[in-house]
């Protein structure tokens, strides 16, 4: 008790090398607190993030992949033995398949088609660009068949409502009618409002879907529903870059998935085949796209996903990637560069502030050692005397910890908002000056041909980062600095000899 | 009955020997002073009695107990009272916080270690306002005067004191002396390492260590008649 209650008479006493190490701590604490603070608002906006995304994945061709495959002895790229491995997309079977491995916890489909219509498409193009622009773009599939003409519509057959993400997250709305039943094969569909006031369609209104390789095949759709999409814009930058009126979300055509492969069906049925002088066998029906969209209920079950795939037969030349996974990795990017940058501050912190505080240890032990003299000659034990010594660095350092954790906290959030705020600011302006660098304009409209920055919404905002486990780990780290430093004065204590100090003192 | 007894005792710093087969007895009721040539060991003796330093060879007891077998800081703190040439008292604490460190050190605080530490104090001739001062506003005098009472706060049977009238005027010398005196007087074993011929002249027995011979002056003629085996290397006188 005693050696507790002469501690802190020893703290008061000195208060000149208190305050001294107090503010050492002090300022170590608050730099800890809010390094601490930024890392785990990192840690916890990516928990949070990951617990409240939907997790959606897509298996797409490795052109990569196939490519390397496709490397001849001496390394060299060999085109006829990457055209003979082309494969094309899975079938619904195959991508049934993989749905039925244990990390997905929901699958649904859609099929794409490009086709023309009996309405005219909404464009801000004079007749010549939009027939220059409609005609001449043919897709150079992946496919060993011919891709055909590209249409003026990109008409759109879902296999489930979840599968209209679009809808889900609020972007397209249903104003007027209703939406399409996704399980009928009767053709029906829904049209955005531009396209309706375009062509003064209304809801009942007949459209003819006509394949664009054969314009007398025609398959009519009744307008059941028209919707808003808050997203709906087209620069003439864009149309400038050669994209279709298809690519523009007005000229989107929602239909069910039956409804719209019964209509491939029908045109496979009726279509006629034709064969080139090199091999490539083109056919006159529409070509569809069919995209699986596997859910995950957790980043673990995706990252298992690919895994599972391989083991139930997908080939390398297929990958699994997902726009969530990267578009969440992209939006941390900024935060997880703090939070490194964050790191490395707490490291040089760390270390000049244990020098500091050893360096001031051991000159105080070399100021107290009459001190240490006098108690271990009138019969206090050494290590009582170390005790107290210990005690009174842990006491200042505790203080120190105390005052600069809350500041620390109180400051956290701003200051890291405000760094984080910095650290987005230069992570879009690098992206920016990438995407100029390549040519293009970065606007980011339609995702996958412009630049991906502007499509990711970074987290540059942070509302509470200091917890109970920053405290912790503050108070920890603030512990073992004081023992550390405390241990010189230990050492010390136990090695000084107390007649010698006392007769050097005389002498 | 001896309370303190000197066997042999030898004493070497490296090569160099201080202290050579001393056989020194110290009773309770008495006033030791021990005197000599600087360098001649006196307070080396000091140190060893008072446990801050052990001897090359040879043994010591106190009340027959080899002090080897007890604990160096209990003794320091509970069996003997020391008391140095320069004080030694911590600059930071008051006189009485002084003394009361010394009786929490001897672990025997209670709720009266204030009020005795005062009264303490008090019979060493430091008033209540003096004892609450910090030692470095307090003469050379008082502060020896702390320094005696808190040789005393935890009641030892021996005090050791090293030249406690060596930075001193004559008239708290003369106080310095009559406090031992009767703390000889009360019953302790005072024993006074000292140059000062008017110590040695109050002493009840004073040991002359003289270039490793023993020089013994006994007011006592019982401890006059003690301790010739180390005849070769010391005399006493009477």
């Amino acid at each position: 008790m005693y050696v507790l209650k002469n501690a802190m008479r020893n703290i008061t006493r000195s208060k000149g090398r208190s305050i001294l190490i107090g503010v050492i701590v002090f300022v170590i604490a608050l730099s800890c607190c809010v390094g601490l603070s930024i890392r785990n608002a990192a840690e916890k906006s990516r928990s949070e993030v990951l617990d409240s995304m939907s997790i959606t994945a897509q298996i797409s061709v490795d052109r990569t992949s196939m490519m390397n495959q496709s490397r001849n002895d001496s390394g060299e790229f060999d085109r006829s033995q990457f055209k003979s491995g082309l494969v094309g997309g899975l079938s619904l079977e195959e991508l049934l398949l993989y749905a039925s491995a244990d990390s997905v916890s929901d699958f649904y489909y859609s099929v794409t088609a490009s086709m023309n219509s009996s309405v005219e498409a909404v464009s801000d193009q004079t007749e010549s660009d939009t027939s220059s622009a409609s005609a001449d773009m043919g897709r150079g599939g992946m496919g060993k068949m011919g891709a055909g003409v590209q249409g003026d519509f990109s008409v759109t057959g879902y296999s489930s409502e979840n599968a209209m993400t679009d809808f889900l997250t609020g972007t397209c709305k249903i104003t007027e009618g209703e939406m399409v039943n996704v399980s009928s094969s009767d053709y029906n569909c829904i049209i955005s409002d531009e396209l309706a006031a375009y062509n003064s369609l209304e809801v009942g209104a007949n459209i003819s879907l006509i394949n664009p390789n054969d314009e007398n095949e025609k398959y009519s759709f009744t307008v059941v529903g028209i919707y808003s999409n808050s997203q709906s814009t087209v620069s003439s930058e864009d149309n400038m870059r050669g994209f279709s009126t298809s690519s523009d979300p007005a000229n989107k055509i929602i239909t069910s998935y039956a409804a719209l492969n019964a209509a491939a069906a029908h045109s496979q049925s009726v279509a006629t085949t034709t064969t080139s002088d090199n091999g490539f066998t083109s056919s006159t029906a529409f070509t569809t796209q069919l995209n699986g969209t596997y859910v995950f209920a957790d980043i673990e079950s995706y990252e298992k996903f690919e895994d599972q795939c391989r083991e139930l037969g997908l080939s390398d030349s297929y990958s699994v990637s997902s726009q969530d996974v990267s578009n969440f990795e992209q939006s941390l990017v900024p935060l997880d560069t703090l939070s490194q940058m964050a790191l490395y501050f707490l490291i040089v912190i760390l270390i000049i502030g244990a020098v500091i505080l050893v360096v001031l240890n051991i000159f105080s032990i070399r100021e107290r050692k009459y001190e240490i003299g006098v108690l271990t000659a009138i019969g206090m034990h050494k290590y009582k005397v170390a005790a107290q010594f210990l005690l009174e660095i842990f006491v200042v350092t505790m203080a120190a910890v105390i005052i600069g954790g809350g500041i620390g906290s109180a400051i956290s959030v701003p200051v890291t908002n405000r760094l984080l705020a910095a650290q987005t600011e230069a992570q879009i302006e690098a992206a920016s000056s990438q995407e100029q660098a390549f040519g293009r304009h970065g606007n980011g409209d339609i995702p996958g041909t412009a630049g991906q920055v502007q499509n990711v919404n970074y987290i540059s905002q942070v509302s509470s980062v200091t917890d109970f486990k920053v405290l912790a780990e503050l108070f920890g780290i603030c512990i073992l600095l004081s023992l550390v430093s405390g241990a010189v004065a230990v050492t010390a204590i136990v090695r000084y000899d107390p007649l010698k100090i006392l007769s050097e003192r005389e002498s | 009955m001896d309370i303190l007894k000197l066997n042999n005792i030898s004493f070497s710093y490296g090569k160099k020997q201080i202290l050579k087969d001393l056989n020194f007895e110290f009773e309770s009721g008495r006033l030791y002073a021990i005197t000599g040539k600087s360098g001649s060991g006196k307070s080396t003796l000091l140190s060893i009695l008072s446990g801050l330093n052990s001897p090359t060879s040879g043994t010591i007891t106190y009340n027959d107990v080899d002090i080897n077998e007890i604990d160096k800081y209990k003794y320091r703190s509970k069996y003997v009272g020391v008391i140095f040439q320069s004080f030694n008292l911590l600059p930071k604490l008051t006189a009485v916080e002084n003394v009361e460190l010394s009786m929490d050190i001897a672990g025997i605080r209670d709720e009266n270690t204030p009020q005795r530490a005062l009264d303490l104090l008090e019979s060493v001739g430091i008033d209540a306002d003096e004892a609450h001062s910090r030692i470095l506003k307090l003469s050379g005098g008082q502060q020896q005067r702390v320094a005696i009472a808190r040789a005393l706060s935890y009641d030892p049977g021996i005090i050791l004191a090293d030249e406690p009238t060596g930075n001193l005027d004559e008239e708290t010398q003369a106080s310095i002396i009559d406090i031992l005196k009767e703390l000889a007087a009360g019953g302790k074993c005072v024993v006074v390492v000292t140059h000062s011929p008017t110590v040695a002249k109050a002493a009840d027995v004073v040991y002359e260590i003289q270039r490793l011979k023993k020089s013994k002056k006994s007011k006592s003629s019982v401890k006059g008649e003690a301790d010739t085996k180390n005849s070769a290397e010391s005399s006493a006188k009477e």
